[in-house]
């Protein structure tokens, strides 16, 4: 049956967009206020064992998905804190966030469980089917019959569209990343913006490692990030920092992982890890084509100083 | 006993430090209700920091705001725009990507924060360009304005906000001729209104064309403060420049026009540029079918608002861009694909605009700089081994002969202030055996005693025989060193003037675009 077989990809392939549009929505939102983010695969590390093991530990997955975003707060909190506050190098603080954020998920999972023959499991998150909605052939059951998470992220996506364009607060914030100092001389709070969208972001990308463990197998590993991260950075850059954008291009990147995967099981010619290389080899060739028309915001990666003359 | 209403604003005892440098000394400032107050000083004199202070950029070290007879701590440009006070920033503070009026409501208050519905902000700012006269489209993007319509962006940004005092730091500087007449009629109708206005420029002539208290600043210090009525322009001039310069001699502020120049421009061309043309990626032209000469012994201004190709110009005439079309010769030699650094060594010397990025190396010291492009030749340098006593000796000579200010030669050149960094570039350029002088904006941002130094020695290098081409955004600087201008417009040269034909207005109106002289 051609239609079920794809019915039955397009909605793994909602499944997996899931941390690809969190954490490059997160990334795309702390950038439009000129804060560029790298810590992405730590900050996602840290989100899926610190929401694995507060799942695990309490028995819910709601309580290990909030501790995850707490946990991406306080790393938001921190990358806005040495960057805005203290004006270090955004690059050099993404990435020691990193790896901090790499040797803490590990540390965390051995100091909880230690080392076991048997390997902790969490259940997995349910499809929560939409009345009716669900019911509607082909489209119910690849949109409407999936988890929460699935819904939050599609949400979210529409939601930061308008905010971002549609209302003024969306304005300022984008002002911020495109001239500080011209949003600072209409009192528009550079600094409040910028922790507001680290702290925002930071909690994404942890929500984002969080539904790792959470979706398939019920239990966490070292690599189940697996890249992710880095991924989100270039889906960032490929969607121009849009929120439109990112949201088709997660659709592909998640596309292409769920073939990836479709063609190890099914042992088709090309090995694996060349299916893994083609989100990255596309994201190079759509940059070539259009890296004259992709925008980013003209401060991003620049921290801000009132008094300094060189940020005009 | 009479109740006297207090003076709008005052300031009182300001002083701020960036680092070791005290920028501004224990100034008093008093702004009256309804006048156009203008606050004179050269570069480098504190006028912007003062104001800064004053909008809540930057934190004084001491002193403090006093409105309407009470005192206002301002911490922020929030705090000020809340006390009625607007600022126009020397560098326009827009976001270029945003359209007009979503830059002027940035910020404030809307009625409706959630939809951004902007009809009702768009029906108010066609009403405020109305009333004031400042013409501009609502809907348009920043980016696709020219200079003039952005600066009265930035106005409008301000009268928005409903300022009572509103500061326009050097706003003239991008402006033709014709658009200052139009600005200071907007600033008179602004007062008639009931505001008043701060008017910060380091011209003279403005000042005392368009205000009605001027106040003058020199090296961070207040120095006087009087009605236009009760002032010359010779006291303003001396309380500006104080005794640094002698004024009979002076090329800046002299009385008398130029005498006309003594060259007789016969000959072949030291320069002959043809037909230049210079593709940008969108296909409209950058420069637009140049044709230009410059001969020994003259010098040819080049005017126009800054953003009409002057800098790509300059570079395709050094190599430093390909051009598409045209023809470049120097002393009868065509110089095709020659070499930005066989152009240089065949005498070309040239003194960007931008002097940190394109003019020096930072780090380096000034021995160092002082060689740069001649490095590989003797006498500074054999078999690839720079002779050190040798250069130091040089970068010594040029040290004293060009007064820079420095520790000596062994300083890193970035820790120069504008002003000497530029006396160093121009020696340096000047150092060498030259035909051709090619200066883009020499004298912004530098202090009167530089800028006349400077002038002084381009007029001396023209009376002996160098071509000199001087591209500026500064009339009057143009007006006052060249032979000929030509006025460059989108990337063409669409106008020509000899020495005696010079008119601001005329080539106000090319430098707009609208000419019909050829
Ligand atoms: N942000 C800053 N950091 C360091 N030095 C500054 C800064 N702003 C101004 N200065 C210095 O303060 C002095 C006064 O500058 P400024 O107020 O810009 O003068 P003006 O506007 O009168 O030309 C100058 O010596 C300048 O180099
Ligand atoms: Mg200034």
């Amino acid at each position: 049956m051609q239609n079920s077989q794809f019915v039955q990809f397009a909605s793994l392939v909602m499944l997996a967009i899931v941390p690809y549009i969190l954490a490059s929505q997160g990334t795309m939102l702390a950038g439009q206020t000129g804060l560029f983010i790298v810590s992405q695969e730590g900050v996602m590390l840290v989100g899926a064992s610190v929401g694995f093991l507060g799942a695990f530990l309490s028995g819910s997955l709601l309580i290990g998905l909030l501790l995850a975003a707490l946990s991406g707060a306080i790393a938001g909190l921190a990358l806005a804190y040495f960057t805005t506050t203290l004006k270090l190098d955004q690059f050099v603080i993404g990435l020691a966030i990193f790896f901090l954020g790499l040797g803490l998920s590990n540390l965390f999972f051995k100091l909880v469980v230690g080392v076991t023959l048997q390997p902790p499991i969490i259940p997995t998150l349910k499809a929560v089917p939409i009345p009716l909605l669900s019911q509607i052939p082909i489209l119910g059951p690849i949109l409407f019959r999936q988890n929460l998470m699935v819904y939050f992220s599609i949400l979210l996506s529409l939601f930061l569209i308008y905010f971002l364009y549609y209302t003024s607060w969306g304005l300022s914030l984008r002002a911020v990343g495109e001239n500080p100092k011209a949003a600072d001389s209409v009192g528009v709070p550079v600094a409040r913006s910028r922790y507001i969208t680290a702290i925002v972001a930071g909690m994404l990308m942890a929500l984002a490692g969080a539904y790792l463990p959470m979706v398939y197998t019920g239990s966490y590993t070292d690599g189940i990030v697996n890249g992710r991260g880095w991924l989100a950075i270039a889906l960032t850059f490929l969607g121009g920092w849009s929120p439109h954008l990112i949201f088709v291009g997660s659709l592909f990147f998640a596309g292409v992982e769920i073939l990836a995967l479709r063609a190890q099981v099914l042992g088709v010619g090309l090995p694996y890890q060349f299916l893994r290389m083609i989100p990255y080899l596309a994201t190079i060739f759509v940059m070539l084509l259009t890296y004259k028309r992709l925008r980013t915001p003209a401060f991003l990666g620049l921290n801000y100083d009132r008094e300094s003359r060189t940020s005009i | 006993m009479k109740q006297v209403s207090p003076p709008l604003l005052q300031l009182q005892g300001i002083s701020k430090s960036f680092g070791p440098l005290l920028a501004l000394k224990d100034v008093n400032l008093t702004i009256q209700h309804r006048e156009i107050h203008g606050l004179l000083g050269g570069n480098g004199a504190g006028k912007t920091t003062l104001m800064n202070v004053l909008f809540g950029l930057y934190k004084p070290n001491a002193g403090q705001v006093i409105l309407r007879g009470q005192t206002i701590h301002i911490q922020s440009p929030r705090d000020a725009i809340h006390h009625g006070i607007g600022m126009v920033h020397q560098h326009f503070l827009q976001v270029p990507h945003f359209t007009v009026v979503q830059n002027i409501v940035l910020g404030s208050r809307l009625h409706n924060r959630p939809t951004l519905n902007l009809t009702r902000a768009t029906e108010r700012i066609q009403d405020l360009c109305q009333r004031f006269g400042l013409e501009a489209d609502p809907n348009a993007h920043i980016i696709d304005l020219p200079m003039g319509v952005r600066q009265r962006v930035e106005i409008l940004k301000a009268l928005y906000r409903g300022v009572d005092v509103l500061i326009l730091d050097e706003p003239t500087t991008n402006l033709t001729p014709q658009e200052v007449d139009s600005l200071f009629e907007s600033l008179q109708r602004m007062v008639a209104e009931g505001m008043s206005v701060v008017f910060i420029t380091h011209k003279l002539r403005e000042v005392m064309q368009v205000c009605d208290t001027i106040s003058v600043l020199r090296a961070g210090e207040h120095q006087l403060t009087l009605p236009r009525t009760q002032v010359s322009e010779e006291l303003i001039v001396r309380t500006m420049v104080g005794s640094d310069i002698d004024l009979d001699e002076s090329i800046l502020f002299a009385a008398t026009a130029p005498q006309e120049s003594s060259s007789s421009r016969t000959g072949p061309p030291v320069l002959d540029v043809q037909g230049l043309t210079l593709t940008a990626e969108s296909n409209t032209p950058q420069v637009d079918d140049v044709s230009l000469q410059v001969h020994a012994g003259e010098i040819v201004g080049i005017a126009g608002v800054a953003g009409n190709g002057q800098q790509e110009l300059l570079e395709a005439v050094l190599g430093i861009r390909t051009a598409d079309r045209g023809q470049i010769r120097f002393q009868n030699e065509e110089l095709g694909h020659c070499s930005t650094r066989d152009r240089l060594r065949r005498g070309i010397a040239y003194v960007p605009e931008d002097r940190v990025q394109d003019g020096i190396l930072p780090t380096a010291t000034i021995a160092q700089n002082s060689i740069l492009g001649v490095h590989d030749r003797p006498p500074y340098s054999q078999h690839g081994i720079l002779k050190w006593p040798i250069i130091t000796q040089h970068a010594q000579h040029l040290i004293a002969e060009y007064h820079i200010q420095t520790q000596g030669a062994g300083q890193q050149a970035g820790n120069l202030s504008g002003g000497n960094l530029q006396r160093l570039i121009l020696a340096r350029a000047l150092a060498q055996p030259i035909q051709l002088l090619i200066l883009h904006n020499p004298t912004s941002g530098l202090d009167i005693p530089t800028v006349e130094q400077i002038y002084r020695q381009i007029r001396q290098r023209r009376q002996e025989g160098l071509a000199v081409l001087l591209v500026s955004d500064d009339l009057d600087e143009l007006m006052l060193l060249s032979d000929r201008i030509a006025v460059l417009y989108r990337g063409a040269l669409v106008g020509h003037l000899q020495q005696k034909d010079f008119d601001k207005y005329e080539i106000g109106r090319m430098m707009s675009g609208v000419y019909n002289h050829v």
